[in-house]
C-alpha cells in the first residue's frame, strides 16, 4: 500500500445519503483499504410544507408539514484496496402535523453495494479518481409501499448502477461528478385495482426506474481531518404518472427532484477511531413529491478488521 | 482498465434488459368469446324494467333469406372480413360475444377517471363541479359512490331492457346468423343458434354509448369512437350483417332515451344542496338526537357529499322510510365507548391481515367505488358461468337497482341520523383510510355491498357465502381503516341485504332464475 492510498485509506468513507426513500446512494470519490471497516449511524430529519402536484406546487392543510425522519446504520468495508462493500438498513418514521392521517414507522430498504476504484492516476497537480458502484436494494419488511406520502418506501428492489469520476487536487479541493441507472422492479399493493392513465387490474405496481446524477465540488482542510463538499443532485424517473389533481400520490408516479446539499465530515483523529458528518439540503424544483428540506447528522467509527 | 470498462457497459445493458423484461400489467378482464351455457330462447318474455312491451321499439321487418337485399350485406360482410386489418382482427377479439361486459369495464374505469373530489380554492372556499360547464375544474362529474352507483344503475337497466326487446324479435324473425347462412363466412366466436336480427351487440353497443355519455359529458368523443369500432366488429366478426346493426342501433337509442328520461327527473340535479340547506338538515339532526356530523378536513368543506341523495327515486324499495334503520348509539353512551375502544385497539396494532383487508376495500377516490368493485365480482361470474348476454344484462340491472337503492337508503339515513365520524369524537384520532365527506352511520361500503351480495347471493346460489363473506369483509374494512364504529357496519349490512331482497322478490316474479 502505497503512502497515499493509506491516508486515503484511513478516512472513513463518506455515505452520502438521499433522502425521499432512496436507497443509501455511495456517490463519493472515497475508499476504504482492505480489512478497514466503518460504521456509521446517520440521523435524517426532513420535512416538506409543499409538493409537487405533477410540477404543481401546492400545500395541503391536510397534511400541513411532513416530516420524515431516519436512523440509518451502515456498514463500510474494504474488501481489497479497490473494493469495497456497503450496507445500510434504515428505519424511517413519517408523521404529518396535519389532518387525520396516520404515520407509520418501521424498517425499510436493506441497501446492498459493491465499490471498486477504476481510475487512480497522476494527473496535473492532483489525481484523477475513477469508482463504479453496483447497488441493491430490498424492502426488508412489510412495509405498505401504497400508502404515500407517509409509505417508508417505494415498495420495489432496486439494481443500480453507478460510474463517479473524481478530479482532487494535492492541496484539498475536488471535483466529483456520478451519473446512475436505477432499476426498479415492481411492488405489491394491498387492493388489486387503481388508476395508472387508465385502469389496471392488478396488485402489482410498476415502479420507473430512475437516473441519478450528482456534480459536487468539495475539498481538504486541517490536513485532511475535515472535509467540506456543496453537491448538486438531479433525479428523474424514466416514465410514470402524475399525480392527479388533489389526490394521493402512489408508487407508480414519476418522481424528480433537483437538489443542493451542503456537507461536512470530520475525523477527530485525522484516521481510525471516531469521526462526525452533518449536512443540510433542500429542494428547489420537483415533479410528484414533497419538496423536502432536511438536515442529517451522524458518527462513524472506523477500525481494523483484518 | 478497458476491461472495467467493458464491464460497465456489460452491467448497463442488463440492466436495461431486466427492464424490458417487466411483465404487462393487466388493463382489463382477460376473457374471450366463449360458447353460452344457455341462449335464453324465452328471454323476450322477461320482465322490462322501464319500458312496458317488448315491441315498444320497432323495428322493421328483416330481408329475407335469399332476398337480393340480404345477399348484398352477405356479400358486403365478406369483403370487409376479406379486407380487415390486424387492428381490426384484434378489436373482435376485444369485444366477445358478450360486449355488454366490456362496456362495463368502460363505465368502471371513467367512474375511476372521475372520482376526484374538488381542491379548495386559494381563499378557502370550495368549487363544485358544473354540469352545465363540465370541463371547468373540477370537472364534470365528481364520480363519487353515489353517482357511480346511478350511472352503473341507469346502463345496466337499459342494457337489460334493450337485450329483452333484441331477444323478442330475434326469435320473432328467427334470422339466422351470416355465418351460418354463407359457409364463407367464419363466426370470430362460438357457433350458438342464437338468431342475429336484431344485433344485441348493437343493442348493447348503442344504449351504453348514450347512457355513459349523458352520465361523462367530456367522453363524448372517446365513446363515440368506441361505440364504432365495437360496431364494426360485429360485421368482422361474422355473426352480423348490416340490417342486424341498424336494427340493434334503433333499441339501443330508444332504451337509452326511456332511461335518461326516467334520470333526468329522478331528483339527482338537487343531491348536492347548498349550505343553507345542508345547515337546515345539520340542524334538524341536532335538536332531534343532540349530536351532528361535521367535516374534519382543513379547509372545511361547508357541505357534506349529496345530502339529498336519499331523496333521489329509487328503483325496487317502495320508498326509503321502508328501509331506514333505527338510531345508533349516541356518543359517550356504554355501547358507543365499547366500540370507540374497539377502533383505538386496532389503530393500535393492526394485524397485517387486517390492514390487506381496509387496503383491499378502500374503494375510495380514484377507485371505481364499493358498486364498481362488485360490478367486477359480477363480471368475473358472468364469464365464469358462461352466461348469455341477455342473462347478464339481468344480473347486472337487478344488482345494479339493489346497488343504487342501497346507496339511496344509506344516504337517507346518513343525513337524517347525521352521526358523527371517529375522527370526530375520539380526540386525536389517526386513521390509515381517508375519512369521506359524509356522516358515518350507516356506512355505505357495507349497505353497498349487502344489497349486492344479496342479488348475487340469488343468481348464483352455489357462490351465496362468498358473497356473503365478501359483503362482511367490506363493512371489516372500515373499522379496521378507522372510518367507521362497528355499529355503523354491521346495522349496514343488515339494511343492504334488507334493500337487496326487493330486488331479488322483483327478479323472482319472472319465475325463471
Amino acid at each position: 500500500m502505497n503512502f497515499k492510498s493509506r491516508i486515503l485509506g484511513l478516512l472513513c468513507a463518506s455515505l452520502g445519503i438521499a433522502t425521499i426513500s432512496l436507497a443509501q446512494t455511495p456517490t463519493d470519490g472515497l475508499m476504504m483499504p482492505k480489512g478497514e471497516i466503518c460504521i456509521a449511524v446517520v440521523y435524517e430529519n426532513s420535512s416538506w410544507g409543499r409538493y409537487w402536484e405533477g410540477t404543481y406546487s401546492r400545500e395541503n392543510a391536510n397534511i400541513g408539514t411532513f416530516t420524515r425522519q431516519m436512523l440509518m446504520p451502515m456498514v463500510v468495508g474494504g474488501i481489497t484496496d479497490k473494493i469495497n462493500f456497503i450496507v445500510s438498513l434504515p428505519y424511517v418514521k413519517t408523521a404529518a402535523t396535519g389532518g387525520q392521517m396516520a404515520g407509520v414507522e418501521g424498517i425499510q430498504d436493506l441497501g446492498l453495494s459493491l465499490k471498486a476504484q477504476v481510475v487512480d492516476k497522476a494527473l496535473g497537480k492532483g489525481k484523477l479518481m475513477g469508482f463504479t458502484n453496483l447497488s441493491f436494494s430490498t424492502p426488508a419488511s412489510n412495509y405498505l409501499s401504497d400508502y404515500m406520502p407517509f409509505s417508508l418506501g417505494f415498495g420495489a428492489n432496486e439494481l443500480g448502477l453507478r460510474a463517479i469520476g473524481q478530479y482532487e487536487l494535492d492541496k484539498g479541493p475536488y471535483l466529483r461528478a456520478s451519473f446512475a441507472y436505477l432499476h426498479r422492479g415492481t411492488t405489491e399493493a394491498e387492493r388489486d385495482f387503481y388508476y395508472n392513465d387508465g385502469a389496471y387490474y392488478t396488485s402489482t405496481m410498476d415502479v420507473p426506474d430512475a437516473i441519478h446524477g450528482q456534480l459536487a465540488l468539495g475539498s481538504w482542510f486541517l490536513n485532511k481531518k475535515l472535509r467540506v463538499e456543496a453537491s448538486l443532485t438531479t433525479f428523474r424517473c424514466a416514465n410514470g404518472d402524475d399525480i392527479r389533481v388533489y389526490n394521493m400520490p402512489q408508487p407508480t408516479n414519476k418522481v424528480d427532484f433537483d437538489r443542493i446539499e451542503g456537507f461536512a465530515q470530520y475525523y477527530f483523529t485525522g484516521g481510525r477511531g471516531f469521526g462526525v458528518i452533518a449536512y443540510y439540503n433542500h429542494m428547489f424544483s420537483g415533479r410528484n413529491m414533497g419538496q423536502f428540506s432536511g438536515f442529517g447528522l451522524g458518527m462513524t467509527y472506523q477500525f481494523k478488521a483484518f | 482498465m478497458k476491461k472495467y470498462f467493458y464491464l460497465i457497459i456489460t452491467l448497463l445493458s442488463s440492466a436495461f434488459l431486466l427492464n424490458a423484461c417487466v411483465e404487462d400489467l393487466p388493463t382489463q378482464y382477460e376473457y374471450t368469446g366463449y360458447e353460452f351455457a344457455d341462449l335464453d330462447p324465452n328471454a323476450g318474455q322477461w320482465k322490462l324494467v322501464i319500458h312496458t312491451s317488448n315491441e315498444q321499439v320497432a323495428i322493421p321487418t328483416p330481408p329475407q333469406t335469399g332476398s337480393s337485399e340480404l345477399n348484398r350485406e352477405l356479400a358486403e360482410a365478406k369483403q370487409k372480413i376479406a379486407a380487415a386489418t390486424s387492428a381490426q382482427r384484434e378489436s373482435v377479439k376485444y369485444w366477445t360475444n358478450n360486449p355488454l361486459l366490456r362496456w362495463n369495464e368502460i363505465a368502471l374505469e371513467l367512474a375511476t377517471k372521475y372520482n376526484l373530489i374538488p381542491a379548495p380554492n386559494p381563499d378557502g372556499t370550495y368549487p363544485s363541479p358544473d354540469p352545465a360547464n363540465p370541463g371547468k375544474y373540477p370537472l364534470f362529474p365528481y364520480s363519487h359512490p353515489p353517482y357511480t352507483s346511478r350511472m352503473l344503475a341507469y346502463l345496466s337497466v337499459a342494457q337489460y331492457d334493450g337485450l329483452i326487446m333484441a331477444w323478442h324479435y330475434k326469435y320473432k324473425f328467427k334470422r339466422e346468423a351470416p355465418y351460418q347462412l354463407d359457409p364463407q363466412i367464419k363466426t370470430a366466436y362460438e357457433s350458438n343458434n342464437l338468431f342475429s336480427y336484431p344485433s344485441d351487440g348493437a343493442v348493447i353497443a348503442i344504449s351504453s354509448r348514450e347512457i355513459l355519455t349523458a352520465m361523462f359529458p367530456l367522453e363524448k368523443e372517446y365513446l363515440a369512437r368506441m361505440a364504432e369500432e365495437h360496431l364494426e366488429s360485429l360485421i368482422l366478426a361474422g355473426i352480423n350483417v348490416s340490417s342486424d346493426v341498424e336494427a340493434g342501433k334503433l333499441i339501443g337509442a330508444e332504451v337509452a332515451k326511456t332511461a335518461l328520461a326516467r334520470a333526468s327527473t329522478d331528483g339527482m340535479r338537487n343531491a348536492q344542496t347548498n349550505k343553507a340547506k345542508s345547515d337546515s338538515i345539520k340542524n334538524a339532526a341536532k335538536e332531534r338526537f343532540g349530536w351532528f356530523w361535521e367535516n374534519q378536513e382543513s379547509p372545511q368543506r361547508p357541505v357534506g357529499l349529496a345530502p339529498l341523495f336519499g331523496k333521489v327515486r329509487p328503483w325496487n324499495i317502495p320508498n326509503v322510510e321502508a328501509v331506514r334503520v333505527g338510531p345508533p348509539p349516541a356518543p359517550g353512551s356504554a355501547e358507543f365507548n365499547k366500540d370507540a375502544e374497539e377502533l383505538k385497539r386496532f389503530a393500535a396494532n393492526l394485524t397485517p391481515e387486517q390492514r390487506r383487508i381496509a387496503n383491499f376495500w378502500n374503494d375510495g377516490l380514484n377507485t371505481y367505488t364499493p358498486p364498481g368493485h362488485w360490478n367486477r365480482f359480477a363480471k368475473e361470474k358472468t364469464v365464469a358461468y358462461r352466461l348469455s348476454p341477455v342473462r347478464t344484462a339481468r344480473i347486472f340491472a337487478y344488482m345494479n337497482m339493489a346497488i343504487m337503492d342501497a346507496g339511496i337508503s344509506c344516504w337517507d339515513v346518513k343525513y337524517y341520523y347525521h352521526y358523527p365520524r371517529p375522527i370526530q369524537t375520539i380526540p386525536g384520532f389517526k386513521t390509515i383510510l381517508g375519512t369521506p365527506n359524509f356522516p358515518a352511520y350507516t356506512s355505505g361500503h357495507s349497505t353497498f355491498s349487502a344489497a349486492a351480495a344479496e342479488v348475487l347471493s340469488y343468481f348464483f346460489p352455489t357462490d351465496a357465502a362468498q358473497f356473503r363473506k365478501w359483503a362482511e369483509e367490506a363493512a371489516l374494512s372500515r373499522i379496521y381503516g378507522g372510518i367507521h364504529y362497528r355499529f355503523d357496519a354491521e346495522v349496514g349490512l343488515e339494511q343492504g341485504k334488507n334493500v337487496g331482497s326487493y330486488s331479488v322478490a322483483k327478479a323472482k316474479q319472472d319465475g325463471i332464475d
